[in-house]
């Protein structure tokens, strides 16, 4: 089963460019979002939303990606409507907001939400491997401090791969769970707290059942700690150039609007 | 050779012993099945091959090497290979090409060399063309097959499958079986773990192991011809041989000693010749 956010197998342009350059432009796009203003978020939004699609990645499956954090993204949202303003331009029971609380909430919403975007097209048009391999680049002058990159490359290879296992297996669970009549319905707060600690330790002895069992294949197939290569070889082609060209410019840019919007 | 030398094997600390004495050797380039029931200490004799396990007592060696020095670790992992049960526990790459070229990243070999081994591994296995697919998206039997390339990647001479066409449908598992028998037929030793008795049938000589014991050992005919023994341990025979001693109760005279399918249809064939001429 494919989970929203893990590579999207594809040849498309953004598929082909090099993994630094993605790497690279979703740095430089999180800044331009962290300081961008509401207008100039809703086109950036609109440009992801474009740039997924060129990626032959359906707006649906984005939102799919972004989904799992909703609470979290509601959870801003609220925080900064009832406690980040000043004059009250409305009460709501015993808690009031301002219509600044509500213009930052919106904002920073927006930002976060434009964040994970640029995040989910990364990962779904980069492999893991071209991910780590980039990454590996970057962090090459670390290894001189005596950091193991090549470990910290398994563990994030480990990791992507884990995450989608996690979320089917959690699936898997809660279908077992239903199977046999389980359903919280009306429950109050404390049985559903009590069944998410259940769940939650199932999920937890599952991991931990198949992280033993993963490390044992790995070991079968002579992994051990220390320096590994890759069968990705980073290239730079001349789109890559072109590419590379047109981030610096936009990013000029777009700090300079930014701050003439400020 | 991989041999195995009054080994005694012990999990702690249930204090369960899954092997006692076991005594075997498997020779380069052969076919061996083990069989037993559940719990009988077939994939602890298999863990033992690759070093993942080692024996409390005893010695195991692979091609000389003794899996009790640390120092030839690497070694014998290179090779025998292992194929787990489940393969979404020995999957590590997020794309087929990816998972399979993780043995040879391991062993740190050029970016030329790795690519050649992935393609080639891939092409044995009959799923070149997806190579680019996310494993995620694939069915049970292309994600063991992504699992044997990854093993056959690292290119070893001895490859240990625990029960590979365990919750496969027929036609995933004949394709499985079709590849086990292509290696076998490029001359990599193939250690078989089956609960199925057809699968256990094509091997070139069969193993039993009961309770961590080896309690019989010989030629598929051999074996299967040892119904009492099967029985009481609660193995059954491969349809083929329960047909042929089925059409020997109603009174027709065919052989017994027969354990493949296609040798029984041969049989009959022949029987209904004679009758026909008779």
């Amino acid at each position: 089963m494919y989970s929203a956010g893990s590579y999207l197998t594809g040849n498309t342009l953004l598929h082909r460019l090099d993994p630094r350059v993605k790497l690279l432009a979703t740095v430089a796009l999180s800044i331009i979002i962290l300081t961008a203003q509401p207008l100039f978020l809703l086109i950036i939004f609109l440009g992801l939303l474009l740039t997924a699609f060129s990626a032959g990645i359906r707006p649906l499956l984005l939102l799919k990606a972004v989904k799992p954090l909703r609470y979290f993204i509601a959870l801003i949202f609220l925080t900064h409507v009832f406690f980040n303003g000043s004059s009250v331009a409305g009460e709501f029971n015993f808690f009031w907001f301002s219509l600044s609380g509500l213009q930052t909430a919106t904002k920073v919403t927006g930002q976060f939400i434009c964040l994970i975007m640029a995040a989910v097209i990364l990962t779904m048009t980069a492999s893991p491997s071209q991910l780590v391999v980039a990454l590996k680049y970057f962090l090459y002058p670390l290894r001189f401090l005596r950091v193991p990159v090549d470990d910290i490359a398994v563990m994030i290879i480990l990791a992507l791969r884990l995450t989608p296992l996690l979320v089917a297996e959690n699936k898997r669970i809660e279908v077992a769970s239903q199977a046999r009549c389980y359903n919280l319905g009306k429950s109050g707060y404390r049985t559903r707290i009590k069944a998410f600690i259940a769940r939650a330790a199932a999920l937890l002895l599952g991991v931990l059942g198949r992280a033993d069992h993963l490390a044992a294949a790995m070991e079968a197939r002579r992994y051990q700690r220390g320096e590994r290569t890759s069968a990705v070889e980073l290239r730079f082609a001349g789109y890559d150039f072109i590419v590379l060209l047109f981030l610096f410019c936009f990013f000029v840019i777009s700090m300079a609007l930014n701050s003439s919007l400020r | 050779m991989i041999a195995f030398t009054d080994v005694y094997y012990q999990y702690e600390p249930e204090g369960i012993t899954a092997l006692h004495d076991v005594s075997l050797e498997i020779a380069e380039g052969e076919h061996l099945a083990l069989i037993g029931p559940n719990g009988c200490g077939k994939t602890t004799l298999l863990q033992h091959i690759n070093a993942l396990l080692l024996p409390g007592q005893g010695t195991v060696t692979i091609d000389g090497m003794d899996t009790g020095a640390e120092a030839n670790h690497g070694a014998i992992r290179s090779r025998v290979g292992m194929v787990f049960q489940n393969p979404e526990n020995q999957i590590v790459g997020m794309t087929v090409a990816e998972d399979t070229a993780f043995g040879p990243e391991n062993l740190c070999l050029p970016p030329a060399e790795i690519r050649e081994r992935v393609a080639r591994a891939l092409e044995k296995t009959g799923i070149a063309d997806l190579a680019s697919r996310n494993v995620e998206t694939l069915s049970g039997g292309e994600k063991r097959l992504v699992a044997i390339a990854g093993v056959l990647a690292m290119r070893p001479r001895y490859i240990a499958f625990d029960e590979p066409t365990a919750f496969l449908d027929p036609a995933a598992a004949r394709r499985i079986l079709e590849v086990i028998d292509k290696l076998y037929g490029e001359g990599i030793g193939i250690i078989h773990v089956t609960h199925n008795m057809a699968e256990a049938a094509l091997a070139s000589r069969v193993v039993v192991l009961n309770r961590g014991h080896i309690s019989l050992a010989g030629t598929p005919e051999e074996i299967f011809s040892r119904i009492d023994i099967l029985k009481e341990i609660g193995l059954q025979l491969p349809p083929a041989a329960e047909l042929m001693l089925m059409l020997k109760e109603t009174g027709l005279a065919v052989r017994t000693d027969i354990v493949r399918m296609e040798d029984a249809v041969c049989e009959i064939h022949s029987l209904f010749n004679k009758i026909k001429k008779g």
